[in-house]
């Protein structure tokens, strides 16, 4: 190496030696300022994509942190297995809202992942219209009848049919069902992120546009427009659980969303365990705190708002 | 015969035109997103099972595990240090302070001043940025990828320098790793190293080591051989030949290398967030969930400044010549003295950053990131709201005249016609080998079951291609043609080659909403640099005598640039051509984000549906597969074309 860079490197790899020395020596920050100890250890929560999530999440960081002086660090990844992996290898703790409706099966089996109950948060899912087109034309909202408006909803990357956009890769989706097998002229088109659909749905509404896209709730998307659930797309009632099993004929089920913890948290069993168990909310809860991040302040203080709001149920959660 | 050719081709491609005509919607092998062929779901399978198993099974116990944890064990040391507080702290061992101080030093020590007055300040605008914490993640995270991918790009390199065999085995490996796009690999990794530092360190390895390889031994080949052979003769040893004579004459070169395998980790970055690297990734990528642009340019800013920080620190260092007049006593002196105080200074700053609290963490109060971040939401608005007539009367212009009519010519002909054409047009470009290889590639990808989407990926690469060498021809004629455009444009290029394209994959769907042609704008703002380089490098190339030549038997400027420099340059642009494909084709499928579809698309939501893991595995070769395609046929065309 030497050769390589000369005496310099020398000077350079010596000053670093002293650098580190030193700085082993000296008296740190460390010392004088102590971080206050607990019982609490230190733990990750995913953060998925989705504005509810990141809600939820927040919350429980937020009250981690200051109630029980937990370490939290929030760790951004995808939902699904992405996360119960994860789980699996030590580096995610908390995932506090899953729609998969038993896609954690095989690692739950394993004991990898725990099912930690569920949040309180119901989701529902569905197909929606532009609310000025359930305005406009009355009967759209009758699955029955979308055909009759497919050249509406026609774009230069929808084939000469109508354009639907299906919700992004994670969340259940059945579109392509729903389209083949009630015979729809529409064209699937994935729309790949939560972005898209807001961006769709937004435009459509301002510039009266047509537009039938994928939506759910909680959302904040229902709080910005608020008559969209005018332009729910009814399908008939549901029969299925598991979307692999969807005949595409019926609509989405409403389906109360999920907590799942790793299997070092169950096992920890101190105050924050308690807290993830213990976490329940309404779907009004967290849009309020998802309105306020969507509304630009950061996450942390539109929890902390919440959190000063609602004293009562910040302690029911820590068993107090 | 160049005549003939062309003919040839478009006599092919009106055939085409016609039984895909004839034989409209036959046999596309179109299969629903949610369905799996026997294969995707045999793959899937196996790789559910590789999933339990990666806790108890022999070869995860023994080798994968212990390799994982090696490997984060060294990421997380390096975090330590200067990014995150190791257990029972609060602060990392060395505070912003501290570390600006050591990287001018270090940077002043190796280079210049001028360079080290450059790394602090794009240190300190990280911070100001409110990236820091990130930032510095993201100096850990190339640091232990560069150095690891040295460990063993650099000996690699050496043994592929010096033995003509071990070059002949890699080089289809190193081909490989250059066409792969970044996308493609990530879940394969994940699966085997789980999501995490040690997957993106070793995702980051696998792009820059090829480089550092390359660049190496080019380094050892290339050099004059007569003090090599001089050594020899002499009767050196093959090791002291080495170490005291090709080592030290390469020495320039190598550092380039160095340079390049920490430009390549660096760019990695963003890629890396999407299997749980720490750093700037992370506030990019949920500035895209978001949709939040200012958020991603602050970010993306951040990158940038990580980005030119590491080019020019690492470059200063390669070009730093001594000079040939021999200094004097006097300013031996005068170096020595500035060094050692300089390095007093780095010292007391390290110290001063472990004591004091406001030189330890990044004071929040000091930054500029709520500016930046207005300022560019304004600015999108702005252009959103104003030129959306624009972009969307242009997306939908090129969709009805181009993306349309490809994207059914080559998705709805029977599979065996397009695969049909795909290897004629191998035939006649690269010739008979190439055509071989190429059937064998398309038919794997038949067999996948993932033709259909392979196909819509294909149509909208093919079309980004095209757009992305209109307008690379353009301004690279231009600023290879004139010194002052090429000042102009240089550092816009450079940004662009440095900008992830996730900070603007957000714009681009508010511009261009959720389609197709915000996946083709995206590839093409992220392949026109490199194209604008290259082309503008290869008219440079042209002998200036033959210019002048024509200039003075009268050729207008038109017909200097058609008559003279572009055949001159043919090479070049072919080349250009073909890194432009390999380009549009990486973020093309980063387009399944946004609307796209195709194999993108398939790749992502493997990711996140465990019933689909198998056929987003399958999507991620079949992208591959389409790259290799595309690179044997372009190659094959530039050299036969000189």
């Amino acid at each position: 190496m030497k050769a390589l860079f000369g005496r310099r490197s020398a000077v350079v790899t010596v000053v670093i030696a002293a650098a580190l020395i030193l700085s082993g020596c000296s008296k740190s920050v460390n010392n004088s300022a102590d971080a206050a100890k607990t019982s609490c250890g230190s733990y990750a929560i995913a953060m998925h994509a989705w504005g509810g999530y990141t809600a939820s999440a927040q919350v429980v960081a937020e009250i981690a942190k200051k109630e029980l002086g937990c370490t939290i660090t929030q760790t951004t990844l995808d939902e699904g297995p992405t996360t119960y992996d994860a789980m699996e290898a030590g580096t995610i703790d908390v995932v506090i809202e899953d729609w998969g409706g038993g896609r954690w099966k095989d690692w739950v089996d394993r004991g990898a992942v725990v099912e930690a109950g569920l949040n309180g948060n119901v989701g529902l899912i569905g197909m929606y219209v532009a609310p000025w087109m359930a305005a406009k034309y009355p009967d759209i909202t009758d699955s029955k009848n979308l055909n009759k408006y497919a050249s509406l909803f026609k774009t230069a990357d929808s084939g000469g049919k109508g354009a639907w956009y299906e919700g992004p890769p994670g969340y259940t989706t059945i579109g392509e069902k729903l389209v083949s097998a009630n015979k729809l002229n529409f064209k699937v088109i994935f729309s790949g992120s939560e972005a898209a659909l807001v961006d769709g749905f937004t435009k459509a509404e301002a510039n009266k546009t047509a537009f039938i896209g994928y939506a759910w709730q909680p959302w904040t998307l229902f709080a910005k427009i608020p008559n969209l659930e005018t332009g729910h797309v009814k399908f008939p009632a549901n029969d299925w659980t598991d979307a692999a099993k969807a005949s595409g004929l019926t609509d989405y089920p409403s389906s109360p969303l999920m907590k799942l913890i790793s299997k070092k948290l169950n096992d920890a069993n101190d105050p924050f365990t308690t807290l993830v168990k213990n976490f329940s909310w309404t779907n009004d809860d967290q849009n309020s705190v998802a309105a306020d991040i969507e509304s630009g302040s950061t996450a942390a203080v539109a929890a902390q708002k919440w959190i000063d709001a609602n004293p009562d149920k910040v302690k029911a959660w820590l068993g107090k | 015969m160049h005549v003939r050719k062309s003919y040839l081709l478009l006599g092919s491609v009106a055939a085409w035109i016609v039984l895909a005509r004839i034989f409209n919607g036959v046999n596309t092998l179109q299969i629903a997103t949610y369905e799996n062929t026997s294969f995707t779901s045999f793959i899937g399978d196996r790789a559910m099972s590789l999933r339990g198993n990666r806790t108890h099974s022999t070869i995860f116990v023994y080798f994968f595990n212990p390799i994982r944890g090696t490997i984060d064990g060294f990421v997380q040391g390096i975090r330590n240090l200067i990014a995150v507080p190791a257990q029972n702290s609060i602060i990392p061992i060395i505070g912003w302070l501290g570390v600006v101080a050591l990287v001018g030093f270090v940077v002043f020590a190796t280079s210049q001043w001028k360079t080290a007055l450059l790394a602090i300040s794009l240190l300190l605008g990280c911070g100001a940025l409110g990236m820091w914490q990130f930032t510095m993640d993201s100096i850990a995270m190339t640091l232990a990828a560069v150095l690891l991918s040295l460990a063993f790009g650099l000996p690699l390199g050496i043994w592929a320098g010096l033995s003509d065999r071990v070059l002949k085995i890699m080089t289809p490996f190193l081909d490989l790793a250059q066409i792969l796009p970044t996308l493609v690999y990530m879940a394969p990794i994940a699966l085997v190293f789980m999501i995490g530092a040690a997957s993106a360190t070793i995702a980051t390895m696998i792009y820059a080591i090829p480089i550092c390889i390359r660049i190496t031994s080019h380094a050892i080949r290339n050099l004059n051989q007569s003090p090599v052979e001089a050594s020899v003769s002499m009767g050196s040893t093959q090791k002291q030949t080495l170490t005291k004579v090709q080592m030290p004459m390469a020495k320039q070169m190598i550092v380039l290398g160095i340079n390049q395998t920490v430009m390549a980790a660096v760019s990695f970055v963003v890629v890396a967030a999407l299997i749980g690297a720490p750093g700037l990734g992370k506030p990019v990528l949920s500035a895209l969930i978001i949709r939040n642009v200012g958020q991603g340019f602050v970010a993306g800013f951040a990158v940038v400044f990580l980005a030119i920080l590491m080019d020019r620190s690492t470059s200063a260092a390669a070009k730093r010549q001594d000079s040939f007049i021999p200094p004097t006593a006097k300013d031996i002196k005068r170096k020595r003295i500035t060094l050692i105080s300089t390095a007093i200074l780095a010292v007391v700053s390290i110290f001063v950053s472990r004591t004091v609290l406001w030189a330890a963490v990044w004071p929040k109060e000091i930054t500029i990131a709520p500016q930046v971040e207005r300022f560019t939401n304004d600015a999108t608005a702005w252009i959103l709201s104003n030129l959306e007539i624009f972009t969307i009367g242009f997306k939908d212009f090129i969709s009805y005249v181009i993306l349309n009519p490809l994207e059914s010519l080559l998705s709805q002909s029977p599979w065996y016609v397009t695969v049909a054409m795909i290897v004629w047009l191998a035939l006649i470009i690269g010739g008979g080998r190439t055509a071989i290889l190429c059937f064998v590639l398309a038919m794997a990808i038949v067999v996948s079951g993932l033709w259909f989407e392979a196909m819509l990926t294909l149509t909208q690469t093919i079309v980004g291609t095209l757009l992305t060498m209109i307008l690379g021809m353009a301004l690279g004629i231009w600023t290879g043609r004139n010194d002052r455009a090429e000042r102009v444009m240089r550092p816009f290029l450079d940004a662009g080659q440095t900008l992830p394209a996730f900070v603007y994959l957000v714009p681009m769907l508010g511009l261009f909403g959720p389609t197709r042609f915000t996946a083709i704008a995206t590839g093409i703002v992220y392949a026109t640099p490199v194209v604008v380089k290259l082309v503008s490098e290869g008219i440079r190339a042209v002998p200036a005598t033959l210019v002048e030549a024509a200039t003075a038997a009268g050729s207008t400027t038109r017909q200097i640039i058609t008559k003279v420099q572009l055949p001159a340059a043919k090479k070049t642009i072919l080349l250009a051509t073909n890194q432009g494909l390999i380009y549009v084709l990486a973020v093309v499928v980063i387009g399944g984000f946004v609307g796209a579809g195709g194999l993108g698309y398939l790749v992502i939501v493997g990711n996140s549906k465990p019933e689909l893991q198998g056929k987003g595995l399958i999507a991620g070769a079949a992208i591959l597969l389409l790259g290799v395609i595309f690179d044997r046929i372009m190659q094959a065309g530039a050299r036969r074309s000189s």
